[in-house]
Order: structure tokens, then sequence, then C-alpha cells
């Protein structure tokens, strides 16, 4: 085996972790917040993707543009979908929270199915999209590299946000005691609006990336529902520091798989299904 | 005299099963072949929903209910393809494959709970997808899949039948198989709710430690429900697969089998016989009607039920109007105390 080959996968494994970490991070604020499993949440990702796309085929404007109209916009559709449904069911059981969210997901992906139709779009001729250096025999995409830089500032600055901002600690408090954090004159449902909303917001700045880097269709969402999800477990649910390492773990051996095994291409993700199975698996024998 | 009671409304609905292909072609001649075929969706969906429902009376919501479909339909065309036996073997072939695979996800399964349990489902079906997928081309007929023999072939008699009797006839055949099938299905499901195997399904959903406590084996009861709910569901896939002639990974392993079978039950009503039948009818209507009208996601229909429901009708419709009739007899009941105690 070629050991630029090898290089080559590691370092596009690594440039991919920083997406993922971006999509997870919004998934386990939800999780860890509010306690909702939110099997849209790739939704909210492939929307953000195709908003994208809509922006520059209709109006021209450019991706970097567009993150100003996307973020705002996936807050607001988080905003409405958390004060529409979420908020309704935070007593219900478990079972009836995910069927709820699963319904969203599907409502979701099948408007997008309507609007957009089911072929991959492609925001073709921007000159940027091309754009790649070659270091040591290692070529580096232009918009991996910023995207990659992108997310790891955002997932830094949820950190600092969560540690340092009013809004941040009295997210901790509601997420550590719900009761405790209304007692002390937390207005918790506000408290998990901004969350929800949020989660969204930075899914869709994910989409806007993916629709520079891939050619989207409008059935991505689910797959990255698991990813995320595989993700935050990895990382122990409702903990975010965990995250960026098991982004890492993950994207390495999605590019690994598909550069090193023959077929790879078709194959990485079910091999990454299959790491899903048995990861969880593993996990319920050793904790009980 | 409990058993009459389940047994009578059955055996009625059986009949009416048995006797509707005649009803339709008797009422609307050529326009039958169409309808039948409308009936037959409805009447496996109703499979679908009603065997997803055993599965989650134990409390799991499970998202692996396609690949229990896609085994089926995978089984009886190699069956077909490899050994030369019957065609009508591969069915129940497909239904025991599907029910031993899920006793195994079972097994493996049993310690997870809730979300970790829908995932772990979800990428199963996922991983079986592509297992199928990749399995040698001259053998299992790779991404593009496999053509499969219809089960019947009807003769045309130009002396005594009309060209378009030949679709009804075929239709019929398959009609009856689903027919079959859901009264199997109506079967497995009043067993579990009449037996002792409602309290322990129950008392697992509600709490798998205190189950325990009470003597309930919830491990050995899991493995049940998932044998039980899996056995017609392949069995349905088998057929299906011989119904449309050709089966491909994509469409035997679809998102879309599993949002069917847990949608309608949620509408029609969890945890019960009548509800997923009842929401199938009504689901399998929608979806027609959807489906001439939108091409590519006529499944916004289902996510738009399943959303409402939750939100609106959490308990179906058939828990919706129990909880009214229960309201109501409750209200007269404490109208007729308050009258006896004026009157004293």
């Amino acid at each position: 085996m070629d050991l630029s080959l090898i290089v080559q996968a590691v370092v596009s494994g690594v440039l991919s972790s920083g997406l993922y970490a971006l999509v997870s991070v919004g998934l386990a604020l939800a999780i860890g917040v509010i306690g909702i499993v939110n099997f849209a949440h790739g939704e909210f990702f492939m929307v953000g993707a195709f908003l994208t796309y809509t922006l520059f085929v209709a109006f021209g404007i450019d991706p970097v543009v567009a993150v100003l109209f996307v973020a705002p916009a996936l807050f607001l559709l988080g905003a409405v979908l958390y004060r529409t449904t979420i908020q309704h069911v935070l007593e219900a059981p478990e079972l009836n929270q995910m069927l709820l969210t699963f319904g969203i997901g599907i409502v979701l992906q099948n408007l997008a199915l309507l609007i957009w139709g089911g072929d991959p779009v492609s925001i073709a001729g921007i000159a940027y999209r091309s754009v790649g250096f070659k270091i040591l025999g290692v070529s580096v995409g232009l918009v991996q590299l910023v995207s990659f830089a992108v997310s790891l500032a955002l997932v830094g600055g949820l950190y600092f946000a969560l540690s340092r901002s009013r809004l941040g600690r009295a997210m901790r408090a509601v997420a550590q005691n719900r009761v405790g954090a209304s007692l002390v004159g937390l207005e918790v449902n506000r408290v998990y609006l901004v969350a929800f909303a949020l989660s969204a917001l930075l899914a869709g700045i994910g989409g806007v990336m993916i629709a520079v880097i891939q050619s989207p269709t409008p059935t991505i969402g689910l797959a990255f529902t698991l990813k995320a999800f595989s993700i935050v477990v990895l990382a122990g649910l409702g903990n975010i520091r965990g995250i960026l390492a098991a982004s890492l773990v993950v994207a390495l051996s999605e590019s690994l798989v598909a550069t090193l095994v023959p077929n790879g291409g078709t194959l990485s993700n079910a091999v990454f299904f299959a790491i899903i199975f048995l990861a969880l698996i593993w996990r319920s024998r050793r904790t009980a | 005299m409990r058993l009459w009671r389940d047994l009578l409304p059955v055996a009625a609905f059986a009949a009416l099963l048995w006797f509707l292909p005649d009803l339709l072609r008797a009422g609307a001649g050529r326009a039958s072949v169409s309808y039948l075929s409308l009936v037959t969706n409805a009447v496996g969906l109703a499979v679908l929903a009603l065997s997803w429902d055993v599965l989650a009376r134990t409390g799991q919501l499970s998202l692996a209910h396609a690949a229990f479909y896609g085994t089926g339909a995978y089984v009886t065309t190699l069956v077909a393809r490899h050994l030369d036996l019957p065609l009508w073997v591969g069915i129940p072939a497909g239904g025991a494959v599907a029910a031993l695979l899920a006793v195994g996800l079972g097994v493996v399964t049993l310690r997870l709970r809730g979300i970790y349990f829908a995932i772990a489902t979800l990428a199963f079906t996922e991983v079986l997808r592509a297992f199928f997928r990749q399995l040698p081309t001259s053998f299992a007929g790779g991404a593009a899949g496999m053509n499969v023999a219809p089960l019947f072939r009807p003769a045309f008699d130009p002396a005594t039948m009309e060209r378009w009797e030949i679709a009804f006839l075929r239709n019929e055949g398959y009609y009856l198989l689903y027919a079959g099938l859901l009264v199997l299905t109506i079967g497995i499901s009043l067993w579990t709710r009449r037996s002792r195997l409602r309290q322990a399904f129950t008392a697992i959903r509600t709490n798998e430690e205190v189950a325990g406590v009470m003597g309930v084996r919830p491990a050995r009861m899991k493995v049940l429900a998932f044998a039980l709910s899996s056995v017609s569901v392949g069995m349905l896939g088998a057929i299906h697969a011989h119904r449309v002639g050709s089966v491909v990974p994509e469409g035997a392993f679809s998102v879309a089998t599993t949002v069917f079978a847990l949608v309608t039950p949620i509408f029609g009503g969890l945890y019960t016989t009548l509800g997923p039948i009842l929401g199938a009818g009504l689901l399998a209507g929608i979806e027609e009607t959807l489906k001439r009208n939108l091409a590519d996601g006529y499944l916004i229909g289902y996510g738009l039920v399943l959303v409402l429901s939750i939100l609106f009708m959490p308990r179906g419709i058939v828990g919706t109007v129990r909880g009214v009739a229960r309201r109501r007899r409750a209200a007269a009941a404490a109208a007729a105390r308050a009258s006896e105690g004026g009157a004293r």
C-alpha cells in the first residue's frame, strides 16, 4: 500500500471531522440541555444545504454570503418547530418524543423532495470550489480547509459561550436541574427554545459547507442524523467536550475505509453503520 | 365466553376479506382490478402495522421492520433462483429466516433501550441492505437486484373471460395471500392481548426492573415479541416480491417500510388490534391520493399524520374514541348517583 495514499486519507479524514463536529455539537446541545433526541437534526443540515443552493441559483448569492441568510433562517425554523411541536411533548413518554422528531424529519425531507426533486444538486461555477494546494505530495482543498477552520472556531465558540456567557450558564443550569433553574428565576422554556434553535443553526451552517463541498440530495439528512448521533454517543450522551475527539475517530475511520478497502467508496457508509451497531451493543454489555 | 367475543368479529372480518373480491367484481367490473390492488395495499399495510405494534407493546421503538421485510423478499427470491422447489416454499422460508434474524437481533439488543435501541435497529437495517447489495452479483443480483417469478399465472380462456379478468385473477391471488397473513397477524396480536403475555408486555413497557422483580422474564419476553413481530413481515416481504416481480436492495430495505409500519399504529391506536387495521385502511386511501399527485414526496403525508397524531391524538383513533366513551359512561354514572342522592 502506497504510504502517500494513507497520508492523504488521514488528512482528508481530519479535515472532514470539523464538519461532523459542527453538526454533532448541535445534536448534543439538544440532548444535553432539553433532553430531546432529535431525529430531524440531519434534516436541518439538509435544509441549510438546499437553501444555500437556491440562494446561489436563483439570486446568484455566493455561499460565503449565503451563511448570513441561512443561519438566521435555520434559527427561526428551529424556534418555530420548538414552539409548535417540541414544547408540547416535553412531559410525554420518550417514545412519543422520538416519534415526533422522526415525523418532523420525514416532513422536512419530503418537503425538500417536493421542492428540489430527488437528484443531487451542485453549486457549479464558483471559482474557489476547485482551488487546492499540494503540500508534501498531499493535496488539500481550499474549501475543505476553510470549512474545517470555521467549524472548529464555531465549536470552540460554543464551548466558550456555554462556560462564560450568561445564556450559556443558564443552559447548563437548566440542563442540570430544570426545577432548580426555574426556582432561581430562569425562564426554562425560553432557554430550551434558544438551545433548540441554536442547534438547528449550527446544523444549518454545516449544510452551507456541504453544499459547496459535495453535491447533496434531499435524502442526506438521515445519514447525518445517524452519524451525528453515533458521534454524540461515542463522546458520551450530553458531553459536549468529547465531540471533537469522537468526530475525529468517526471521520478518520470513514476516510480510511473508503481509501484502503477495495470498493470502499460505496461500502464506507455500511461500515460506518456496522460500527455504530457494534458500538451500541458493546457499550450496553459493558455498562450492564 | 371471552374467546367467542374475539372469534366472532375476527370470523366476520375474515369472511368480509374472503368475499370482498367477488363483491368488487360484481359491483365495479373492469375498474375492480385497480380497486382490488388498492385494497391489497391496505391489507399489506395492516399486516406491517399490526406486527410492528406487537413489538411496540414491550416498549421498544423498532426501526428494523424494513430489515425483516427485505429479508423475506430476498429469501424467497434466492430460493426461487437457486433451489429446485415450488415457488410458494419461499414464503414460509422468508418468514422463518426473518424470525430467526429477529431473534438474533433481539438477543444482542436486549439491554438497549429507547433511543439506543431505535438507532441500533436502524443501523442494523442499513448494514443488512449493504450486505445483500455486496453479495456476488451472480448469486443475489448486486445493486441492480433480481427478477422474481410471479406466483400466479392464470390461463386466459377467450370463450368465457375478458382481458381484464386475467389481471383481476392475478391480483386476487396476492390479495388472498395478504388477507390470510392479516388473519394470522390478528391471531398473533389477539393472543398477546388476551393471554398472560399482555400483563408481561405491559409490565416490561412500564418498568422493566419492576417487571423482573414481579416474576416476568423481560429478556425472554422481548425476544418472543421480536419473533412474533417479524414472522408475518418476512412473509409479507416475500409475497410482495412475487407480486411486483423484482427485488432491489434500495426498495426491499427502504426506510419508507419502517415509516409505514410505525405511523399506522400510532395513527390508529397503539397497543390495540383494531387500531393498526383501522389506521391502515385510512392511510392506504390517503397514500393513494397523494401518490397520484406527488411523485417524489408522497411520504410527507405520513410525516404529517405522525406529527399531528403525537401532538393532538397520542392515543390514536381507537384510544381517543375509547377515552371519550369511558368519560361519557363515567359522567352518566356520576349523574345517576347525583340524582339518586337528590331523591333521597
